[in-house]
């Protein structure tokens, strides 16, 4: 059992989220940096899951932190992990390294400061986070006010349980990643995308400047949608007459459409890109430049405000070449030292 | 335009859209509830799940377990083996709403614009009396559901009923839970509070999605509306609602739910009939379906 003693910007109870809720509404949530989460699961020896939405498995439950400040006491000794953007942690006055496993006796008090790199640091325990599943996950989704712990961000004196330990305390902590894979987080954040199905309805001119920019991140952003301050993209002519009554005025009105479970970037009146997250509508009606692959999310989830973000495309297939690069580095066990 | 033949769209690594057209149209609607049933029945292997929507069906599969490729040409032999959509399973709900309401009026207030309905009227060259018995006046046929937790699309069945009002320009930070509103021709109900664009005209005192799940209408899972669902409006006064509201709340209140099959190719036949086009062309577009 954890207490939390200050539940710091947000933090919320996430795993690799929700399938199944596409044709309900129900995004699948979930971590917004898969990688970030999965590896803090690995190091204190939980399984990790799957990619979000395709995952079998939504692996152990973590807590997602944006920007950092949370602050726990452990109840009783606990292996944890913290990944991510780095928040210059403690354990009682003293510091722990990130992407590393260590033990919070009980008693101890664990004090995440604010990430000066990075956006969202995540918390893994050995055990996982063991508040119930509900539609398969234990991700948080706010809005709608389920999942996690009560459907909403931790508060002050919030009690976190964690599931019952498979291994011992030693054989757990101070294993870390290995160093070369510890991502950097220094923009331009280089973000891969696939063409969007609606790719063609911008100008040319449009396209290129998509590609072309370094889009600075609205602070506006949250685990829906991040916008994206740059140029403004334009719309080929040609529109036909009747999407004005169908879909809207604005050249850039479809007609409802299902989008990428996440990672879909439209543009709404061509101004400031929205790449949608793990909390997305299911659903949109504006036209979608790109989509970002599955496995660039997680950088994705790592931009700070006014940060730089550059989109570069490539094609289907090497998206997939991407996942399934990954997954076998978190499958693999010579990644943990 | 209604394509010629559906196009497969790639969103990224674990998404393709199955396009039918650019337009929204109930007859391409029943197509594509037609091959979400046929798919449901035999899955490809791979396949996550299903997003079907007014004018596409979404698919979300595992590249990891199978390819684009083999989804797409599952697919397209499902397609080519579909006839013509004769009957689909289709309940027909009944969604009481006090229409002009108090928490409409209020959110118009509070972003400042003049009562909604008001505005619908006028866009439609009705009275507000007109708006209420359009809306109540014939079924909607809901084509898919989705955007946020329980929310759903749907268009009246009736075209010479069909009327809507365009979003707003600047969207509202919050609407209240339960309020019905119209985005171009789509009529809604805000499930839970959001923010959103759309022309507020009235609340329903039923829950379109309940967590609680303790209704039989709710056996299923916590959203109200299916893809395919006929939802006829009923106008209620004041006292109604708030009778209606205190059963709900208490989990006491019958939903009007009736399991029924629909007759898509009579209606389409109808359809013909009333004048409506069977799509919509507009010869001088150079956009197309690529």
């Amino acid at each position: 059992m954890l207490e939390v003693i200050d539940g710091g910007l947000r933090t919320t109870v996430q795993d690799m989220g929700r399938r199944g809720g596409q044709a309900l509404g129900i995004p699948p949530s979930g971590a917004q940096d898969g990688f970030a989460l999965r590896i803090a699961n690995v190091l204190v020896g939980n399984p990790p899951g799957g990619p979000l939405v395709v995952r079998d498995d939504p692996g152990a439950a973590g807590l997602e932190m944006t920007l950092g400040r949370l602050k726990l006491r452990a109840l009783e000794d606990h292996v944890l992990a913290l990944t991510g953007a780095d928040t210059g942690a403690t354990v009682d006055g003293e510091a722990v390294p990130c992407w590393s496993s260590f033990v919070l006796r009980e008693g101890q008090t664990l004090a995440c400061g604010l990430a000066q790199s990075g956006a969202r640091a995540y918390l893994a325990v050995h055990g996982g986070i063991d508040v119930p599943l509900y539609r398969g996950s234990r991700a948080t989704h706010v809005s709608g006010g389920f999942g996690g712990l009560e459907g909403r961000p931790l508060a002050k004196d919030d009690r976190l349980p964690v599931g019952a330990p498979t291994a011992s305390v030693a054989d757990l902590a101070g294993r870390r990643l290995r160093p070369d894979l510890v991502p950097a987080y220094a923009p331009p954040m280089r973000v891969r995308t696939v063409a969007g199905p609606e790719e063609h309805h911008f100008t040319a001119d449009s396209v290129e400047a998509f590609y072309a920019t370094a889009w600075k991140l609205n602070p506006k952003a949250d685990r829906t949608g991040m916008r994206f301050i740059g140029p403004e993209l334009s719309f080929k002519p040609g529109r036909p007459h009747y999407l004005i009554e169908d879909a809207g005025a604005d050249p850039s009105n479809i007609v409802i459409d299902p989008g990428a479970p996440v990672g879909t970037v439209q543009v709404p009146s061509g101004v400031e890109p929205i790449v949608l997250c793990v909390d997305s509508p299911s659903i949109g009606g504006y036209a979608r430049i790109a989509i970002v692959i599955t496995t660039d999310m997680a950088r994705v989830g790592q931009v700070r405000p006014f940060e730089e973000t550059r989109f570069v495309r490539i094609s289907h297939e090497d998206a997939v070449v991407a996942l399934t690069a990954q997954e076998a580095l978190i499958a693999d066990p010579d990644i943990i030292i | 335009m209604v394509y010629d033949e559906p196009v497969f769209k790639t969103l990224g690594d674990t998404a393709i859209n199955v396009e039918f057209g650019d337009e929204s149209s109930i007859p391409i609607n029943f197509r594509i509830l037609a091959l979400d049933f046929a798919l449901r029945e035999e899955p490809p292997k791979g396949l996550v799940e299903t997003n079907p929507q007014v004018r596409t069906l979404g698919l979300v599969f595992n590249p990891l377990a199978t390819t684009r490729a083999r989804i797409v040409d599952h697919v397209k032999a499902l397609i080519a083996a579909q006839g013509t959509v004769e009957t689909l399973p289709s309940r027909r709900v009944t969604i009481p709403a006090l229409y002009d309401d108090p928490w409409s009026r209020e959110c118009a207030e509070a972003f400042g614009v003049r009562n909604n309905i008001e505005y619908i009227a006028e866009f439609n060259d009705m009275t507000v009396a007109q708006v209420i018995e359009t809306h109540t006046g014939c079924d909607y046929w809901v084509t898919g559901v989705g955007f946020v937790p329980g929310a759903f699309m749907s268009y009246a069945m009736d075209p010479t009923k069909r009327f809507g009002a365009p979003l707003y320009r600047t969207p509202r930070t919050w609407t209240h839970a339960r309020l019905l509103n119209f985005g171009g021709l789509t009529s809604t109900i805000y499930p839970i509070r959001i923010p959103g664009g759309g022309q507020l005209f009235g609340r329903t005192p039923i829950e379109i999605f309940d967590l609680r799940e303790i209704s039989p209408a709710f056996a299923d899972g916590p959203v109200l509306a299916r893809a395919g669902d006929r939802h006829r409006y009923e106008s209620i006064s004041r006292e109604e609602y708030d009778a209606i509201r205190a059963e709900v709340e208490a989990g006491t209140y019958a939903y009007r739910v009736e399991e029924d099959t629909f007759d898509c190719a009579g209606y389409e036949a109808w359809l013909v009939g009333t004048g409506e086009p069977a799509e919509k062309h507009d010869p001088d577009s150079t956009w197309g379906p690529f």
